[in-house]
């Protein structure tokens, strides 16, 4: 058998450059009228028409002459190498990626392009950890997956939550593209863990140095101290990840080597696979992934509020604005002399009710009442919304409608 | 068994038409019906049906009767909606048509507004009027009078320095007309606090586990109530 330069064998392997677009005249005409019955194969159907632009679909495997962007820089070629065993690899040889029964059942049940090639779906699943080297890890994906995950929550929360807290925005970036939210969705994809990583493993299993149990979790992904002690809202915007942290994340290319938690390399594998998405298939099919994969994910943001003082910020946020100032109304109340009295109390501001609540006392009551008048105000959500990715590569700048800017929370 | 007695007792002077006419009796010669019968019981509970529930329609219709329940949070009340939005013009067309609606729709000229034969007999409800009267406020409500100048302040911290037993924080806000939050923020005396914390907390060790166990549960449930659980 011939001898395949490792450099080379990921572009080598991937499939031949199919014809984009079907050979029958007809066939895509007929392809719109069908009604898929899984929603999984109408999503993949929709992603094909719903794109006007043939160069946005472009998905095609990279020539192998050209240096392909995920593929790693091409390690000097030595004339005579031994060849190793797998036993020797620290993570399973690409090679094996195409005789991978798990990674094509992965790569189905994401019902993923058939182009999007199986080398790279392996190369997402190996954690530095398990191999330092980054021409085969998954760290530079994993950092490239981060940041439009971030990218897309963001967006997606300022866009249609103008008036959102900066601690609810936090929160819900948390929720929604946070370690433990992703961890999740990748034990949701099916995604298995290798007990220990090496080239003979199957490339289908997430590979990391597993940490034993009862070891403490390594430095890096511990929580440190933060390098100042008062962290103001604008250095957790600024200086650290999308999550407000008090620190900037660990690089992932720092913990190659080291034992990691099972969740540190499920959310590394998840952004990995993001960037690799990225990178093959391009922006409009990677958000498509993102609406269904992760905004799918319900979340009530009016949950993540926590209010301390809501009668005075209500009373300082009608001033701001301009409106009559908060007056708490006794709209019923039941068993006042009972050991279980109910109060439902209104917020009004001159004639408009803001917000209502119900509790034991009237003190809860208008506690409860102002504080869902607070939520109203921040979880007002604009009718029409254009997201500013959406107009990514548009020529036509018409269809763009500048998003709502609020002036901000209430500062008390 | 009292209904018994008294249906065999009312029914007596009406059993012999022809005696009760000749005898003098104090009771009235009107003809009574009893709802003595199951059937007539039966009929009286068959009540008819919610409005809500009973169409106008034959013709199959979508019936909306939620359960009473909290206002959602998502909807954004009109008064904090942006000047640009779209929903006020639309709230607006809404409030004019339903009016209209409900004053086009034929009520009982008899039955008055507000009661459920009112309310039966039209199908639509009219939206409260604008000059319709609020529920009661809970607190009186106040202006902020601003009438304090700098001597009366000046007096008010003189009152404090010199004898803050006589002169606490009550008594100063009643005689100058103030808060007593005002009178905290400009006459702070940090020895007389120090003392009133000081028997507070004399008077906290006092208190056996049930009574401190009930304490902190209620200050727990308490912050809950900003977290709307």
């Amino acid at each position: 058998m011939k001898r395949v330069r490792i450099s080379r064998c990921a572009t080598q392997l991937l499939a031949g450059r199919t014809p984009r677009r079907p050979s029958c005249p007809c066939a895509a005409g007929l392809q719109r009228d069908i009604t898929p019955h899984d929603y999984r194969i109408q999503a993949r159907s929709l992603s094909t028409v719903a794109i006007e632009k043939d160069s946005e679909l472009d998905i095609g495997t990279p020539d192998p002459t050209s240096s392909q962007p995920a593929a790693a820089p091409a390690p000097p070629a030595i004339p005579h190498r031994k060849r190793l065993a797998p036993e020797q690899l620290p993570s399973p040889h690409p090679f094996a990626a195409s005789h991978s029964t798990k990674l094509s059942a992965l790569r189905a049940r994401l019902s993923l392009h058939q182009r999007f090639p199986l080398q790279t779906l392996a190369r997402t699943l190996v954690h530095p950890s398990a191999d330092p080297d980054p021409a085969f890890n998954n760290a530079s994906l994993s950092i490239l997956g981060a940041n439009l995950l971030g990218y897309y929550t963001t967006e997606y929360l300022l866009c249609n939550y103008p008036r959102l807290p900066i601690p609810v925005i936090f929160a819900a970036q948390h929720a929604y593209t946070g370690p433990k939210a992703l961890a999740t969705v990748a034990s949701e994809w099916g995604i298995e863990a290798a007990a220990e990583p090496g080239g003979e493993v199957d490339p289908g299993l997430l590979q990391f140095r597993r940490l034993r149990s009862g070891s403490r979790v390594p430095a890096a992904l511990r929580r440190q101290v933060p390098w100042k002690w008062n962290v103001t809202t604008t250095h957790r915007i600024v200086a650290t990840d999308e999550f407000g942290s008090d620190n900037t994340p660990p690089d992932p290319q720092s913990l190659s080597a080291v034992p990691v938690p099972m969740e540190e390399a499920a959310q590394s594998f998840v952004r990995a696979l993001i960037g690799a998405l990225h990178l093959h298939l391009g922006s409009p099919l990677v958000k498509r992934f993102y609406r269904d994969h992760f905004l799918s994910r319900q979340l009530d943001l009016s949950t993540l509020f926590d209010f301390r003082t809501p009668t005075r910020d209500l009373s300082k946020l009608c001033a701001r604005e301009g409106f009559e100032a908060p007056v708490a109304r006794l709209i019923s109340e039941t068993g006042r002399a009972s050991r279980h009295p109910v109060f439902v109390v209104g917020v009004y501001s001159g004639k408009d009710k803001l917000g209502e609540g119900a509790g034991a006392s009237l003190e809860e009551a208008r506690f409860r009442a102002a504080a869902a008048a607070l939520k109203a105000w921040y979880l007002y959500r604009p009718i029409e919304v254009t997201l500013p990715s959406s107009m990514e590569g548009e020529l036509d700048t018409r269809k763009w409608k500048p998003n709502m800017v609020d002036c901000g929370e209430v500062i008390v | 068994m009292s209904t018994c007695k008294t249906l065999s007792r009312i029914s007596v002077p009406t059993l012999p038409q022809t005696t009760t006419l000749l005898k003098p009796t104090h009771l009235p010669l009107v003809q009574r019906r009893h709802e003595s019968t199951t059937r007539r019981h039966k009929k009286l509970l068959a009540l008819p049906e919610a409005p809500s529930f009973t169409p106008s329609r034959s013709s199959p219709t979508l019936i909306f009767n939620p359960p009473s329940a909290a206002p959602n949070v998502y909807h954004t009340p009109l008064k904090f909606l942006p000047k640009d939005d779209k929903r006020r013009a639309l709230y607006a067309t809404h409030q004019a048509a339903s009016t209209q609606a409900a004053y086009r729709t034929h009520t009982s000229p008899i039955a008055a507004p507000g009661t459920p034969l009112h309310a039966a007999s039209s199908s639509s409800h009219l939206p409260p009027r604008p000059s319709a009267s609020l529920p009661p406020a809970l607190r009186a409500p106040y202006e902020k009078k601003y009438h304090l100048t700098d001597k009366d302040i000046a007096e008010i911290q003189r009152l404090r320095r010199e004898d803050a037993n006589r002169w606490t924080r009550v008594r100063l806000a009643e005689k100058f007309g103030c808060s007593q939050f005002f009178v905290g923020l400009v006459a702070k005396n940090e020895a007389k606090a120090e003392r009133v914390r000081e028997s507070h907390e004399k008077a906290r060790e006092r208190w056996g586990a049930g009574r401190r166990m009930a304490r902190e549960e209620r200050g727990r449930r308490r912050v809950l109530w900003g977290r709307d659980a």
